[in-house]
């Protein structure tokens, strides 16, 4: 180590405090990812819930599921919640519906 | 009269007795309808109407009743009109009139399978298997819930185990170290920032030769199931990156990386100094007693020998499988930025910044032990910092550094002139059409006059303006 044993190398005069990184200025260093995940679940909630497609309500329910895991912790979990009990109703609205269970597509 | 009649209704049963044909019933068990004549008058219709659409077990009651009656009736037409009455008698109860049924097959006891069974809906039964995609569904999201939770812990396990192996080091070193910039007071929280499931901070700061460092750990997203079964296809590894901020009196002017060779050619497509300052192809590292799997991208010959002292090499040598990437660099400004069409472009803003990106090894299937092997990478960090400081290029070396920013600032102008130029001319018409159409939409004669003339004047006085420059350039070239 160069760093001499005697001299103490910290600076408590010469702090600087924590400045998050301003994502506006630089898109790329944010995921799209949890945002993306967010609105096809919205969309295909809607699917589910307009044209009666409980396989849809069901991808709504993984894709909000999967924004969940990829959100970040300064995200708002008022979003998080909203699309996921929307993709909730998505698939309670279907069965309520229509009882008959999912036939599989093959 | 009465036999006239019993023919019509006989034509008539014989109607209905067609329709029950159609369904292909037995003969045998509307028997009853060939004696209705011998039936009361009121009873027939009611009779023969219930049977017709109820269940076909109740006309086997009254078949035998008729036949009974028929017995007794036959036995007496039998004797009275024919001769061979037996033989007769046999024909009417084993045989029919053949006549009668003209056109009809005979059916035969198949008919029984030609029922058919409604299936009853799936919902309404009484058992779960109809519901296998459901079940299935279920199953999966509880499996993501799984592997959320599980992923989360290992992450978190990892990112503890790097903290408790490096906090003496950096606590040595740094008078800040932890902080998540919004409590009131400078205090160390003494604690990783967590940003995501799988991204960690931490800011140290304090410390001579530099202005802060930013420690984050970028793991796998092991909390996201779609995340490993895509790294099954394409393995990937945690990595750990640090950025050194320095002010501007701890570093000289230059710019300089060396990492694997992949990096190396991605960082020079990406990074904005390294393309514009390090035109070359990266260079084998092998020229400077360093792993032939390390590649150097340099602004001069004289940076790289003088970064690439002993220690380093050592450094670099003894850990090269960790190492992603090493950035020194006192223009950095990030990766490049699209730039949108039309804006007016200004230089970016550049900072003074040491940038490492470390491999932690087990590509993955890290386990907390792993997390002691990078304690080296992380001296190497604090010794370049220190070298940097020292690190002074010489008279040669500071001109050419010179000449290479201010060709690399020219270049942007030029490229951004020929848009600033355009902007400013829109902006002058724009004013010029503001102008005339105050000058169009003034009513006033006299007033449009005094507006003309003015904007005529002003236009006037420019141009004088410019010849007297032009002028002056002249004499100043002469």
């Amino acid at each position: 180590m160069t760093v001499n044993n005697m001299a103490d190398p910290r600076r408590p005069n010469k702090i600087f405090r924590y400045k998050p990184p301003n994502t506006e200025t630089n898109p790329t260093l944010e995921d799209p990812t949890p945002d993306y995940m967010n609105l096809l679940g919205m969309v295909f909630s809607m699917c589910g819930l307009m044209l009666k497609l409980k396989w849809c309500a069901w991808i709504a329910v993984y894709c909000s599921f999967i924004s969940f895991a990829n959100s970040r912790s300064s995200e708002d979990t008022k979003q998080m919640m909203s699309s996921f009990m929307l993709s909730i109703s998505a698939v309670v609205m279907s069965y309520l519906q229509n009882p008959q269970p999912m036939s599989p597509p093959w | 009269m009465a036999l006239f009649h019993c023919v019509v209704r006989l034509s008539t049963v014989r109607g209905r007795y067609n329709d029950d044909f159609d369904d292909g019933e037995d003969i045998a068990e509307f028997d009853d309808n060939d004696f209705a004549e011998f039936e009361d008058v009121s009873e027939d219709p009611a009779v023969d109407v219930e049977k017709e659409p109820p269940p076909r077990a109740a006309p086997s009651s009254t078949p035998i009743e008729d036949d009974e009656d028929e017995a007794t009736v036959e036995n007496e037409d039998g004797q009275d009109e024919f001769e061979d009455a037996d033989a007769q008698d046999q024909d009417m109860y084993s045989k029919y009139d053949n006549e009668e049924f003209e056109g009809y097959e005979k059916t035969n006891p198949s008919f029984k399978n030609t029922l058919i069974y409604r299936e009853v809906p799936a919902h309404l039964q009484n058992s779960w298997e109809s519901y296998y995609m459901e079940i299935l569904m279920v199953t999966g999201l509880l499996a993501y819930i799984m592997n959320y939770i599980i992923g989360k812990n290992k992450n978190s396990r990892l990112a503890q185990a790097w903290f408790n192996s490096h906090r003496e080091l950096l606590e040595s070193n740094f008078a800040l170290v932890g902080d998540d910039g919004t409590s009131k007071e400078a205090t160390s929280t003494g604690k990783l920032n967590q940003e995501n499931e799988h991204i960690y901070n931490l800011w140290c700061s304090g410390r001579v030769c530099c202005e802060g460092m930013l420690i984050q750990l970028k793991f796998l997203k092991r909390q996201d199931l779609l995340n490993v079964l895509a790294r099954m296809m394409r393995p990937a590894c945690d990595q750990v990156q640090v950025k050194v901020t320095l002010n501007d009196e701890d570093m000289d002017t230059f710019v300089f990386a060396v990492g694997s060779r992949k990096a190396m050619a991605r960082l020079q497509k990406e990074m904005q100094d390294l393309s514009e300052f390090c035109g070359d192809k990266p260079k084998s590292g092998a020229k400077y007693g360093v792993p032939e799997s390390l590649s150097i991208l340099s602004e001069m010959g004289e940076v790289t020998d003088g970064v690439m002292d002993n220690k380093m090499v050592h450094y670099l040598t003894s850990h090269a499988d960790k190492i992603e990437s090493i950035h020194f660099s006192d223009q950095f400004s990030g990766p490049k930025v699209m730039q949108e069409e039309g804006q007016p472009l200004k230089l970016p803003e550049t900072k003074k910044t040491l940038l490492f990106t470390f491999n932690v090894p087990g590509m993955g299937n890290t386990s907390p032990k792993d997390m002691d092997s990078l304690l080296p990478l992380m001296n190497m960090v604090i010794y370049s910092i220190d070298k940097v400081k020292k690190l002074r290029l010489n008279r040669e070396g500071k001109q050419k550094a010179d000449r290479n920013r201010a060709r690399v600032e020219e270049n942007f102008l030029k490229q951004t002139h020929t848009q600033r130029q355009e902007a400013a001319q829109t902006r002058r018409e724009e004013k010029k059409r503001a102008e005339k159409e105050r000058i169009m939409n003034e009513e006033d004669p006299d007033r449009q006059r005094r507006l003309e003339e003015a904007a005529q004047r002003r236009e006037q006085k420019k141009l004088e303006k410019k010849q007297m420059k032009m002028k002056q350039i002249k004499v100043k070239a002469m």
